[in-house]
């Protein structure tokens, strides 16, 4: 108890700090957004939660969200401590299925044979999305434009030149040279690499061939890196490379990344903006989820990749229910503020207002 | 350190069993307790075995044999081949090992031969912090250092090899990031050598003098006394060195994860990326679930094999020359 | 370099054997052969230092540059990529999770020493456990790492003592294999005198052998800690990985001086990189310190029981 209660002493010092920047930055960034209408106090910090800890495991492609969104949250409610251990979707599903932890986070839906292995049953909250950027280093070229099937062609290892038909098809004007695409995925098991291969599944599903997971069988003689930013380091320093990469990776090291063909036909760059019209265009399902990837819309970014966060339905323990409650309501709410900040993208209004009214079915005590 | 003769342990023995009753019970406690802590050591070998082959079993069950033998890893198309990576790990061991083996014994020599008495306690103190140094901390600075810095060396030494038949081949490519077999193998030489070098010296160190002397009064020049005594007399020694070199090459994961590339094929050209076995663990296990989880876990299971195989082997190489010291010394 | 006396290696050479060999008839050739040779040791040897030099030269001018009493007790930065903040959790962990290792794994090496040295030596047994400690050596530290994952994380989760019960299994059989050959080192007659003055056999090992193999388990031990605490790859998937101090090692993920220096490696931002450079130099410092009182304790020894 003791521990825990210096643990957090010692967090919320960060958080304070860690908040300041990053409200500083959120503002800066999505300046003109109409988004900041209510003030950041008013909407769920009204009531003191009592003590709890809540433990989370799972995905890793939000995790810098939540843990920005953890030190924010406890420095509204004190009493609460939050922990996210990521480990992956996969994991965030099983410690939840076997009562381990007591949020998990997941870059996908369960698989309808796992649903079973829940003790309780859970909820999806949609929390934010994120833009999967297909990022490149080729000296002389400033901006590219790739239509799905050149993306399927060039990570497929079908194209192999920069100054291929399918690449110079949609760059007129631009000087493609004769040298080899060196082609970056990821090294590690990664739900970006899920969601960038679905996308291709999606997209390009007659010249795309590997299929979809968190590993595929990527041709030989490509380059990996390890994380976001172990891709983002070999882009960076090597010329004539492309890789995927999540958004806020590839803009904070300077990457340069292409302008993909969305479902409407239009070439549109990788940006927050572009990830939320995705979002916006996306049929949202009766259990919360939903699919941006190839989304229609003419602003919508194509590589756009969804996050949910997965809740039990019961929670014996009364404070730790409400506890849940609050965190929950809390990243929808002012937790969508500090999407900018690491990088991700908020969630309209028309799915945080879903996400907050489902909250109702989780039953406490 | 492992070639002190047997004399005194049997003679503490003989010793030990003549005792007289008084005091039985404790004593019995005491031993039982001290036969507990050393059994601990075959429950673990026993365990990691067990339990890893268990939650490795349904990858087992459903590749079977091509698990080793196919080179296909496709996760999305569940099929868990990992004959690429094992090319990968023996590849670069072999780097290692061609590396290692000549310059621990030049080292262990200089050591034994050039280095005055009282000047050798600090150069094998030297050695002792070249073994000492972490992994990881070879891995960062092959990472962000010699991976990027190496990459115009290899170009050189391919456009210089561009005319020789076979090497040609080996040697070839225009390397990309650095991060490949050759620099894997390279920063595992260096990790290797101060294990095999200490073993090499210490075998080195037995020679019997008789044996040096009778060179020497033949009139053979230092070299010749080396290459008619000392090497002769420690081949197990060295042997044994060389495997247990082996063995920590073929297990070295983090240095190796970050270097070479993780990018898996079968190919000659040794500067191009690749992937082993301890480095695909490391990368892929903290997201992998179901057959992938138990595929990552039968790679360990390979490895623990392999690795126990390759040690056995240098023990009972240590063992032969330990019984051959003792036959010559008395 | 080439000053060192290439007959040093054989001091005891008399003088009779040397005016021979430079004698001898081929004897130009042999000699430049034999210098050769010797030259080829001495650019082995370099070759060693070369790479040990720069290791340490990076990572000590690296290092310093972000050193300071805050970055040895700061929190890890939330966001990864930001530049500034600690390491102070990652040596909070190293130092939590390689002491309750050596908790765990000390008292039972040392007894796993005792048992084969002092009580069944000759046995079938005690070779055979003797063998399998030798053989447990040789384990790659990331299949200890699955074994724990397996028996432990499976069933109770990731945290501190699961890494902990990892680094404890590789450091048994070093410090079980390092005390058997210490306590070889004893001579009898101290045994011997014990047992004439009517002392049983705990007692004996107790007051008169373990003492005089103290210095020399001591530093079996040590080294065995230091090669644990640069352990990585038993640690990644035991304890995951957190920004905030974590002191109870039983519960929730921690971190290590080794995993972070290893996820910074990877990253493309200064920030990272520049905190992986100064937790290899805190890392490193920890090992070296480690390393060089378990030689001096047993050069001590040594010197003690010179033959």
């Amino acid at each position: 108890m003791n521990e825990s209660r210096i643990a957090r002493r010692v967090s919320s010092r960060v958080a304070l700090t860690a908040s300041a920047a990053a409200l500083v930055l959120a503002i800066s960034a999505c300046g003109g957004s109409s988004s900041d209408k209510g003030s950041p106090t008013s909407t769920t910090a009204g009531t003191k939660l009592s003590a709890a800890t809540l433990n989370g495991s799972g995905a890793t492609f939000p995790q810098a969200f939540y843990e920005t969104t953890i030190a924010k949250f406890q420095t509204v409610q004190p009493d609460v401590t939050v922990t996210y251990a990521g480990g992956g979707s996969g994991k965030g599903q099983t410690d939840l299925a076997a009562g381990l932890v007591d949020w998990a986070g997941s870059d996908s839906t369960v698989k309808p044979e796992d649903a079973a292995k829940f003790k309780t049953p859970f909820l999806y909250f949609p929390t934010v999305a994120a833009p999967i950027t297909v990022s490149f280093n080729l000296s002389g070229v400033k901006s590219l434009r790739l239509t799905p099937d050149a993306v399927a062609g060039i990570f497929g290892g079908a194209v192999s030149k920069w100054n291929d038909p399918l690449i110079t098809a949609t760059n007129k004007g631009v000087t493609l040279p004769a040298t080899d695409i060196v082609v970056v995925h990821r090294a590690d098991g990664s739900g970006t690499t899920a969601n960038f291969t679905k996308y291709l599944t999606k997209a390009a599903p007659t010249s795309w061939t590997l299929g979809t997971d968190k590993v595929v069988n990527w041709p030989a003689g490509q380059q990996a890196g390890n994380g976001n930013a172990g891709v983002a380091q070999i882009i960076e320093s090597t010329q004539g490379s492309i890789g995927y990469v999540d958004f806020s990776d590839a803009d904070f090291a300077g990457l340069k990344s292409a302008a993909i063909k969305n479902k409407d036909g239009k070439f549109v760059a990788a940006s927050l903006s572009g990830a939320s019209a995705a979002v916006a265009g996306a049929t949202l399902n009766a259990d919360l989820t939903y699919d941006p990837l190839d989304a229609q819309g003419a602003t919508s970014y194509a590589i756009t990749a969804p996050t949910y966060m997965l809740i039990s339905t019961t929670y014996g323990d009364t404070a730790k229910g409400n506890a849940v409650k609050g965190f929950v309501k809390y990243v929808l709410t002012d937790g969508q503020d500090l999407a900018g900040y690491s990088g991700f993208a908020r969630l309209p209004a028309k799915i945080l207002s879903a996400a907050i009214a489902q909250l109702k079915m989780v039953k406490v005590g | 350190m492992t070639l002190v003769d047997n004399e005194m342990r049997s003679g503490s023995v003989s010793l030990l069993a003549g005792e007289s009753p008084p005091g039985r019970r404790t004593d019995s406690v005491f031993r039982s307790a001290a036969a507990l802590a050393a059994g601990v050591v075959l429950l673990i070998l026993g365990l990691i075995l067990v339990t890893t082959t268990r939650n490795a079993w349904p990858a087992f069950a459903e590749e079977g044999l091509s698990f080793v033998t196919s080179s296909t890893w496709d996760v999305a198309g569940a099929a868990f081949g990992t004959l690429a990576f094992t090319y990968g790990t023996l590849v670069i061991s072999a780097i290692a090992l061609l590396i290692a083996v000549p310059v621990s014994i030049g080292v262990a020599l200089f050591v034994t031969e050039m280095v005055p008495k009282r000047l050798r306690a600090g150069v094998v103190m030297l050695i002792d912090l070249l073994s000492s140094v972490p992994s990881v901390v070879f891995g960062l600075w092959g990472i962000l250092v010699v991976a990027p810095a190496i990459t115009g060396v290899y170009t050189n030494i391919s456009s210089a090899l561009s005319g020789v038949p076979v090497l040609r081949t080996v040697f070839s490519g225009a390397p990309i990031s650095g991060r490949s077999f050759f620099t894997a193998g390279l920063i595992l030489a260096i990790m290797i050598t101060p294990i095999i070098t200490s073993i090499t010296r210490e075998t080195f160190a037995t020679v019997p003098r008789a044996q040096k002397d009778a060179a020497y009064a033949l009139g053979a020049t230092n070299w010749e006394m080396i290459r008619g005594s000392v090497l002769p007399f420690s081949r197990s020694g060295i042997v044994a060195g060389v495997l247990l070199g082996f063995g920590r090459a073929i297990g070295e994961t983090i240095a190796v994860a970050l270097v070479i590339g993780s990018s898996p094929q079968i190919t000659q050209r040794l500067f191009s990326s690749g992937d082993a076995l301890s480095a695909v663990i490391a990368n892929q296990f903290g997201e992998s679930t179901g057959t992938y989880q138990a595929a990552l876990i039968g790679m360990g299971v390979l490895l623990f094999v392999i690795t126990l195989v390759i040690s056995a082997f240098a023990r009972a190489m240590i063992a032969r020359a330990e019984r051959r010291i003792g036959a010559e010394s008395v | 370099m080439t000053t060192i006396d290439l007959r040093d290696g054989a001091p005891d050479l008399g003088e009779e054997t040397r005016y021979s060999i430079t004698r001898s008839r081929s004897g130009r050739q042999r000699q430049a052969i034999n210098f050769l040779v010797h030259a080829l040791f001495v650019i082995a040897f370099v070759s060693i230092v070369v790479p040990l030099a720069l290791v340490i030269g990076y990572v000590v001018t690296r290092g310093m540059k972000v050193m300071s009493v805050s970055f040895l007790t700061d929190d890890i930065p939330i966001v990864t990529r930001a530049p500034g903040g600690g390491l102070g959790p990652a040596i909070v962990g190293t130092l939590l999770i390689t002491g309750a290792a050596m908790l765990m794994a000390v008292p039972l090496g040392i007894l796993g020493g005792i048992y084969l040295n002092e009580y069944g030596a000759k046995r079938r047994i005690t070779k055979a456990i003797r063998f399998l400690a030798e053989v447990m050596t040789g384990v790659p530290s990331i299949v200890m790492g699955l074994f724990i994952y397996t028996t432990w994380v499976l069933a109770f989760g990731v945290s501190g003592f699961a890494g902990a019960l990892a680094l404890a299994c590789l450091m048994l059989p070093v410090i079980i294999r390092s005390t058997e050959e210490m306590l070889r080192l004893v001579p009898i007659d101290q045994r011997q005198s014990a047992y004439a003055l009517g002392g049983r056999r705990a007692g004996t090992i107790f007051r008169v052998v373990l003492p005089a193999a103290a210095p020399g388990i001591v530093s079996g031990v040590l080294l065995a800690v230091a090669r644990a605490a640069g352990e990585t790859a038993p640690l990644l998937f035991t304890i995951l990985t957190v920004n905030a101090v974590n002191t109870d090692i039983f519960h929730g993920a921690n971190t290590a001086l080794s995993v972070q220096i290893f996820r910074n490696a990877q990253q493309v931002f200064p920030g990272p990189q520049e905190r992986a450079w100064g937790a290899a130099l805190t890392l490193l410092s920890i090992v070296f310190v480690f390393t060089l009182i378990a030689r001096a304790v047993s050069a001590i020894f040594a010197r003690k029981h010179q033959v």
